[in-house]
């Protein structure tokens, strides 16, 4: 199956601090890959330099054969992301936010007006899409939110904790839209999150990173079984000790 | 296309319902300002001409003068009473200012002794124009000339020969500026020019003010909402994001500036329109008419110095919004958001205030210098040095604030281009979570 996403040695430093290490993994068509760690492991800096928000000091990643280095722009149409705890403009309804961003990726009113019945279908708001969104609860948000980086199908959803202050329900209900999305639609994702029972459910591989380094990647069962784990948890915390991190 | 998209989502987030109501209510109250400061200064004309007297003297000579002054365009109204108290002389005539023509005025001018008159009036708070329309300035001038004409008359002399003592010489005024002279007061085309300087640095300050903290807003609300990042990884350039804040920025305020702009010539012709009424018929316009002497001392501007002007305003706004953008991309929070217009304000305020109550040009060369560093000021001066025909400052200062915006966009430009658009913070007081994290892995 073709590689969606191809992480090659990617390497973050800022001023003092190494934020990731020669990070390299990979993601193939209609494949959930997450990234997990704590805190501070690295997760959203290795996401933001593969949505193109950040340069790499060392390293590429290439999104369905464009590189962050050299085609930024070109990689931004083949991604959506979705950062962490974002909020959308509060002055605007839904509707109206849906069209803005749809206005972004296409100048073609059709493609535009395609792309928010989507994201109006799967958002499934209904009605309170024509309400401003400081109306909204942050559940709504993050659906509406869900719905926007979906909405134009692209090769490459990157998620930064996509359920992150939710309450179950709705952190239920949006696992279930990613997976089915993943499934239905041959869409490609890549999640980042701290929540590894999260992650356990809904992706198809996994990689552990932490201080920057991405320790292990693999299917969760294969991990499962390497690592003699019950669960990720458990997986992490064994990756975590043979690698004497943190 | 995509551009536009961008620019309308700019502009509806400024330019909303409650932007719109404050800047129509703010240009409302300054007309409406204008229309009283008018009704204001109209009443205090009239009131001049309009006295109350309490003659308590009771002669043919009080009698006189109160016709005398009747004559004299005055309308008097008359009051009886013997209270030595003024406030409750003034609460029982109903009135806020009383002259008392106290029993024996006519006794002393008679004896040759000038008279006492006693004048009185109610003040009833601090502010200028609350205290316009209540003084006896003009009935006490016209009281003044009678007893000077009594007088004149027992020493044999005319009314002409008391206009020459009160007047002996003619004075011919003349106004020079530059190699233009015109027949006109120093002090009239002053308080003329005065009036009109005043209207450039107020939209001035307004602009640089409005445009700043809109700016700022606009980057640091989508900094701390986090809309920011989901704006940047969109196939949009980060030009054309920063382009189209920068313009729908600019774009408001202007519709600011212009609505001010209005407002205030509204409250300001109200002011100068009937000050320009009082003047009409006294010896001043005795001269040629005040714009004919502005023209002829060339401190009209023409349309080249209106664009130049213009030029000028423009540059002072390009300044304003790039160093806004570098301001608001160091917030972290609305509070710091507050804080960072400060600067801005301060280089606004600064050259604002001096040009209020001095022209930079008269100013020590070292201080001139240092207001002149701060690339507002030139926008301050250059009505001033226009008129006056400072061109080499004028065009110095065009020419700085030229390099000045080359070089605040160029910093705006290489901030946003970059990764510190998302890194980069102020922590006043605060470590860094670098810092921190060295200091926990030691611990």
């Amino acid at each position: 199956m073709e590689n969606v996403l191809e992480v090659r040695e990617l390497s973050k430093q800022y001023t003092k601090v190494l934020a990731a290490d020669k990070v390299s993994f990979d993601i193939k068509k209609g494949e959930i890959f997450a990234l997990i760690g704590p805190n501070g492991a690295g997760k959203t800096t290795t996401i933001r330099m593969i949505s193109t928000l950040l340069t790499p000091t060392e390293g590429d990643a290439v999104v369905s054969g464009h590189s962050v280095l050299k085609e930024p722009e070109k990689v931004r149409q083949c991604i959506t992301y979705l950062p962490d705890e974002a909020g959308a403009y509060k002055n605007m309804t839904g509707k109206k936010y849906l069209r803005f961003m749809a206005g972004l990726f296409s100048t073609d009113i059709d493609t535009i007006n395609k792309y928010v019945e989507r994201a109006e279908n799967i958002c499934g708001l209904g009605d309170r899409l024509k309400d401003k969104i400081g109306s909204y609860s942050r559940g709504m948000i993050r659906k509406l939110l869900l719905a926007r980086a979906v909405m134009t199908k692209p090769d490459l959803a990157i998620l930064d904790e996509p359920t992150s202050g939710l309450d179950v329900l709705n952190a239920i209900e949006i696992r279930k839209m990613i997976k089915k999305l993943a499934a239905d639609e041959g869409m490609s994702f890549l999640l980042s999150s701290h929540n590894m029972l999260e992650i356990e459910f809904v992706s198809d591989r996994v990689g552990i990173i932490a201080k920057g380094h991405l320790l292990v990647s693999g299917r969760t069962d294969e991990l499962k079984a390497r690592y003699n784990a019950a669960n990720l948890e458990e997986v992490f915390e064994r990756v975590v000790n043979d690698n004497e991190i943190l | 296309m995509k551009f536009f998209n961008l620019l309308k989502k700019e502009l509806a987030e400024l330019l909303n319902l409650q932007t719109v109501i404050s800047l129509a209510v703010t240009m409302a109250m300054l007309m409406f300002l204008g229309s009283f400061m008018s009704s204001t200064i109209e009443e205090a004309v009239k009131q001049e001409y309009t006295v109350t007297l309490c003659d308590r003297d009771k002669t043919d000579f009080t009698a006189e003068l109160i016709e005398t002054l009747r004559k004299n365009n005055a309308i008097v109204s008359e009051v009886t009473s013997d209270s030595e108290d003024f406030s409750q002389l003034l609460s029982t005539a109903g009135k806020d200012s009383i002259i008392v023509i106290p029993q024996g005025f006519t006794e002393d001018l008679n004896a040759g002794k000038a008279p006492e008159l006693i004048s009185v009036s109610e003040m009833r708070s601090a502010a200028m124009m609350s205290n316009m329309s209540n003084n006896n300035d003009g009935a006490e001038r016209l009281i003044r000339n009678c007893i000077s004409n009594v007088f004149a008359e027992r020493a044999g002399l005319t009314a002409e020969d008391v206009q020459l003592i009160n007047a002996p010489v003619s004075i011919s005024e003349y106004t020079v500026v530059k190699d233009k002279t015109s027949e006109v007061s120093a002090e009239e085309v002053m308080s003329n020019i005065m009036m009109q300087n005043m209207l450039l640095p107020i939209i001035v300050f307004v602009l640089i003010m409005m445009t700043s903290q809109m700016l700022m807003s606009a980057i640091s609300n989508e900094k701390i909402d986090k809309t920011l990042e989901t704006l940047l990884s969109a196939p949009v350039s980060r030009t054309a994001v920063l382009g189209a804040k920068m313009l729908a920025a600019a774009i408001v305020a202007m519709i600011n500036a212009v609505c001010f702009m209005v407002g205030f010539s509204g409250m300001m012709s109200g002011a100068t329109d009937s000050v320009k009424a009082e003047f009409e018929g006294t010896a001043i316009n005795e001269y040629i008419p005040i714009d004919s002497a502005l023209e002829q001392l060339g401190l009209t501007l023409g349309g080249v110095d209106y664009v130049l002007v213009g030029i000028q305003l423009f540059l002072t706004i390009m300044i304003c919004l790039s160093v806004s953008l570098m301001l608001g991309a160091l917030v972290n929070d609305t509070k710091q958001a507050q804080t960072m217009v400060m600067p801005l304000m301060f280089a606004a305020m600064i050259p604002y205030m001096i040009s209020m109550f001095a022209d930079v040009n008269n100013l020590p060369i070292v201080i001139r210098l240092i207001v002149y560093i701060i690339p507002f000021t030139h926008t301050f001066s250059a009505i001033p040095n226009l008129m006056f025909g400072h061109m080499g400052i004028f065009l110095i200062g065009l020419v700085y604030q030229t390099l000045a915006f080359a070089v605040c966009m160029f910093f705006a430009l290489k901030l946003f281009k970059s990764d510190k658009i998302l890194t980069v913070s102020l922590n006043f007081g605060q470590k860094s979570k670098f810092k921190k994290a060295k200091k926990n892995e030691n611990q």
